[in-house]
């Protein structure tokens, strides 16, 4: 019979479940099945359950990376494999697209580089890896914690750093894991947009954007800062909208983006600059009169002394000399921006990473708020939002075990997402340190000293400022766990690495800072290798622990994913996005029910005067000035101006690993202008060194006119197997707001400073 | 040779998750292919091994070597691809299933090794002219399309131990007098498949 089956007979064979079964049915009747020698495949039921010929499966999910889209998607499953995946239609936001890292995600899944097992490193950096079973992993995670406890009396020693790797709810039982230990250290804070949000609270009461797909009804768009052809794809459908409609696009960068591309008109400001640009601009407006006088009788406060700062103090000579832009093009943007209604302004997060960022973003507030765009449909200064956020947190809040010590003292806010609030005066709290200047943190923390460092979500090694500080802190450190799904320049420097769960291996719900719509993630396939979900390490560590020493651990030792997601949903949540139950979200992603597509449309604003505050003394309370005064720009420190934004292939240092990403950016490079490439000599291609007295880092040259002569541009990202890290150059330098609301200030990315030569 | 020896020592070398295990399933290889005659390299610490081991087939950096067939089969190199899913139709087919699938994909070269196993061991208790063709397509139009290129990214890879150059030298030298020994089923054409 061999001599006339072919491979192709076989093969369909072997397709069908019904002949692949019966393929060797004499043989296994005759028992000659009996007793095989193997070490690894077992017999399988009579029964075994079939789903191999089915159709796909459609599942539910949402991409949780740290980005304005939150996209919403459609996982298509097939024999218990992600086969691909795409935007779900229904969302008219994500409008059944996903970008280029979206549609990457099977490669992530699948990627035979993802981190499989539970791992010890026998010396950090060393390379020496051994496996290690989860009950191994979890006994020396739990015995070094009850290490701690014994020496110190309390877990302070105990510190997490987490950040904006997923954004899914659940996953901040992280958090909720830290706290069922007992009082430990958090890095607190927030390196991506902590200025702006005190900056908004300070003169709304709240950050809160307008709906971006209202930006269709502007009439003139600022795209102040941001660079939404890379950073949010899906928005710029609504800014071509808004054009089609008639308004102009205006993009203010220090750098030709593609977005500036784009527009109908670019303004190169001079990066920390962008307060005076503001402030030029109001002062025209001023002197025109093209204010809304009724809008800010009715819902503004301290407007008149601001108005007197800006004729006493700014003048359009001075505002073009900072900002390096001509008075003309000062003077025409803003009449265009006050002439037109609805006018608004996109704040980018890039132009308040700088020592004066908060104030500048309170300075483009006024802008929009003295021409009458607050509140407005089409208007609005947009930043950001937490509106669609009200979820019950039933996984980062947990109780402290009983007798637990902490810290002594007031507890600020985690964070921008602490739901939790102040606690004020308290017995005990966790100890808060700058998540910003974490390296100086860990190294200069002591009674007790951090012992050991929990890491999830947040790849610090690639994502903190000053690296070289970074490495020489991870030497202080008794033991580092890293929970991640890729092997990156943190785990490198771990001790032990625990595999974390994708998006499409665990059930969670998503929610945005940008778009108001809500989705649900489902578990579409088994989690691959023994990759466990950040709510199911907790769990998996409260086992031990209670094993150990029964009580040290309040969080559940089993838990069901799904019905941990489901516990965060509430009526609020419930009546918001029009839900009579979570399952309504596996038909789609809901969005929010908005009175109106405008924040703050009733005029009604969150401060302490319930009105827009140009003067506030909650700001000057914070150690600011009451008004949006210009403030003074860093100094430079080195003789180019350097700029570390992400590239569109990556997104912080997640995906420029993966090979779809290398295969159109290899490696890592500087950009410059020729003229500041031939003033050194330096020719495209050619490879140079970029230093300052941080460090320095080796890369390929890029010549182009797309950024000032007094600028350096390289992107951030991790790249797989290189050394490339642009924090062996930028510092760890404050930047002037964040701690209000965050808990940390914020960190001047962008006011750091390099040369270049050719190596 | 007992090849069933060897390809159950192989089977557990590439299984194997700690360098203890690695060490025995080398002290089996080397009974099974040189009769326990010293091996021609200095025995290696257990943990030595398993570093190495762990640098090359597991992580939790990029492998040099992952062992799943379709990294090699697949157009995409990516894991649970179209020849993860005929690896387990095989065993299917054979009665057989991995109680490890969906969590380690079920073309992991250990698993394949096993398969190799029953096949042969129902091959010698019994002439059965159809577990001879699905033998004969799994090792030819499977395991001899990703195998070679398994053990030529073992040998492109830096500093391979002398261990495991020894247990990927043994895997190559049965897949030769395997794939010799046992002619391939004729294809659709006519020709051999």
């Amino acid at each position: 019979m061999s001599q006339r089956m072919t491979r192709q007979d076989l093969e369909r064979i072997l397709d069908n479940a019904v002949s692949r079964r019966s393929f060797l049915s004499g043989l296994l009747a005759g028992g000659a099945m009996a007793a095989l020698p193997c070490g690894l495949l077992r017999p399988h039921p009579a029964q075994a359950a079939q789903v191999w010929e089915g159709g796909y499966q459609t599942f539910r999910n949402a991409c949780p990376r740290n980005c304005y889209d939150t996209c919403s998607i459609v996982s298509y499953v097939k024999d218990g494999v992600l086969q691909f995946v795409e935007g779900a239609p229904e969302s008219t936001f994500t409008r059944g697209g996903l970008c280029v890292k979206g549609n990457s995600y099977v490669r992530q899944v699948y990627s035979p580089d993802r981190i499989k097992y539970p791992m010890e490193q026998q010396g950090r950096g060393s390379g020496r890896w051994k496996r290690l079973s989860w009950d191994e992993a979890m006994d020396k995670i739990a015995r070094k914690i009850l290490d701690i406890k014994e020496r110190d009396g309390s877990l302070l020693g105990l510190g997490l750093t987490k950040y904006s790797g997923n954004f899914g709810i659940t996953n901040y039982g992280v958090e909720g894991m830290m706290s069922s230990l007992g009082y430990t250290t958090r890095l607190v804070g927030t390196p991506c947009w902590p200025a702006g949000i005190d900056a908004q609270n300070f003169d709304m009461g709240s950050m809160w954007c307008n709906d971006p797909e209202d930006l269709p009804r502007a009439r003139y768009v600022i795209v102040w800062g941001a660079n939404p052809a890379w950073c949010s794809v899906h928005s710029m459908k609504y800014l071509y909208a808004a054009r089609e409609a008639g308004a102009k696009l205006v993009v203010i960068d220090p750098v030709f983006t593609q977005t500036a591309a784009k527009a109908d008109e670019y303004i190169q400001v001079r990066a920390g600059e962008d307060g005076a640009l503001g402030l030029g601009m109001a002062r025209h407006i001023l002197d025109l009169g093209l204010l809304d006088r009724d809008w800010l009788a009715a819902h503004a406060q301290g407007f008149e002394e601001f108005a007197a700062y800006l004729r006493d103090t700014v003048t359009l000579e001075w505002a073009s000399e900072k900002s390096g832009v001509p008075i003309e093009r000062i003077k025409a943007i803003a009449e265009e921006f006050a002439g037109a209604h609805p006018a608004t302004i996109w704040i980018g997060y890039g132009m308040q990473r700088h020592v004066n960022g908060g104030a500048a973003v309170r300075i483009l507030d006024a802008l929009v708020a003295m021409t009458g765009n607050i509140g407005k449909p089409g208007g609005g200064a947009r930043y950001g939002h937490l509106q669609t956020w009200g979820f019950n947190y039933h996984a980062l809040l947990q109780k402290q075990p009983e007798g637990s010590k902490g810290w002594i003292g007031t507890a600020g806010p985690k964070g921008e997402f602490d739901v939790t609030g102040s606690a004020g005066k308290v017995t005990y709290s966790d100890r808060s340190l700058n998540i910003n200047k974490t390296a100086q943190m860990i190294l200069e923390t002591s009674d007790p000293p951090i012992r050991m460092l929990w890491v999830a979500c947040k790849n610090v090694l690639s994502q903190d400022f000053d690296r070289r500080k970074m490495l020489m802190a991870f030497d202080k450190l008794e033991m580092v766990v890293v929970a991640d799904l890729f092997f990156n320049q943190t785990v490198e420097q771990a001790d032990i690495v625990l595999p974390v769960t994708t998006p499409f291996e665990d059930w969670t719900v998503n929610a945005s800072y940008w778009h108001y719509w809500l989705s649900l993630n489902e578990q579409a396939i088994a989690p691959l290798h023994e990759a466990k979900s950040d709510i199911q390490i907790a769990a998996a560590l409260s086992k031990r622990m209670n094993e150990l020493q029964p009580g040290s651990c309040t969080f559940a030792t089993e838990l069901d994913s799904k019905d941990w997601m489901i516990r965060e949903f509430n009526k609020g949540i419930y009546d918001m996005f029009g839900l009579t139950s979570w399952e309504d979200l596996r038909n789609g992603p809901r969005k929010a029910r908005l009175a109106s597509s405008a924040s703050w449309a009733d005029g009604v604003f969150g401060t302490p005067s319930k009105k827009y505050e140009f003067h506030s003394d909650l700001c000057a309370r914070n150690g600011h000035d009451a008004l949006p005064r210009y403030k003074d720009a860093r100094p430079p420190y080195d003789k180019l101006r350097l700029l570390t934004p992400h590239h569109k292939f990556a997104l912080h240092s997640q995906f420029q690993n993966l090979d779809w990403m290398v295969d159109f950016n290899l490696t890592p490079c500087v950009y410059m202008h020729p003229k500041t490439a031939a003033a050194r000599g330096i020719a495209e291609g050619d490879a140079v060194r970029v230093f300052n007295k941080q460090g320095e880092v080796r890369l390929a040259a890029r010549l182009t006119a797309d950024v000032p002569a007094d600028t350096l541009l390289l992107y951030e990202a991790w790249y797989k197997g290189l050394a490339f890290n642009c924090q062996e150059l930028v510092d760890d330098t404050s930047s002037d707001m964040g701690a209000y609301k965050t808990g940390a200030p914020g960190v001047a990315i962008h006011d750091q400073f390099a040369d270049v030569a050719r190596t | 040779m007992d090849w069933n020896v060897v390809l159950a020592a192989l089977r557990d070398f590439f299984a194997a998750s700690d360098g203890q295990a690695l060490l025995i399933a080398l002290v089996d290889l080397n009974q099974a292919s040189r009769g326990g005659a010293a091996v021609p390299f200095n025995t290696p610490a257990a943990d030595d091994l398993e570093f190495a081991f762990n640098r090359l087939f597991v992580g939790p950096g990029p492998v040099s070597a992952p062992p799943y067939a379709s990294v090699y089969l697949d157009p995409d190199r990516r894991l649970m691809g179209a020849a993860t899913r005929r690896a387990a139709a095989v065993y299917d087919a054979l009665g057989l299933s991995s109680p490890l699938s969906g969590s380690l994909p079920d073309d992991h070269l250990a698993l394949e090794l096993d398969a190799a196993l029953a096949f042969r061991t129902l091959a010698a208790r019994r002439q059965d002219d159809q577990v001879d063709a699905l033998w004969r397509y799994f090792l030819h139009d499977h395991m001899a399309h990703w195998l070679p290129k398994f053990a030529a990214a073992v040998a492109g890879a830096a500093d391979v131990a002398p261990a495991i150059g020894f247990a990927v030298g043994l895997l190559s030298q049965w897949l030769a007098e395997e794939t010799k020994s046992t002619p391939p089923n004729v294809d659709q054409s006519g020709g051999l498949a």
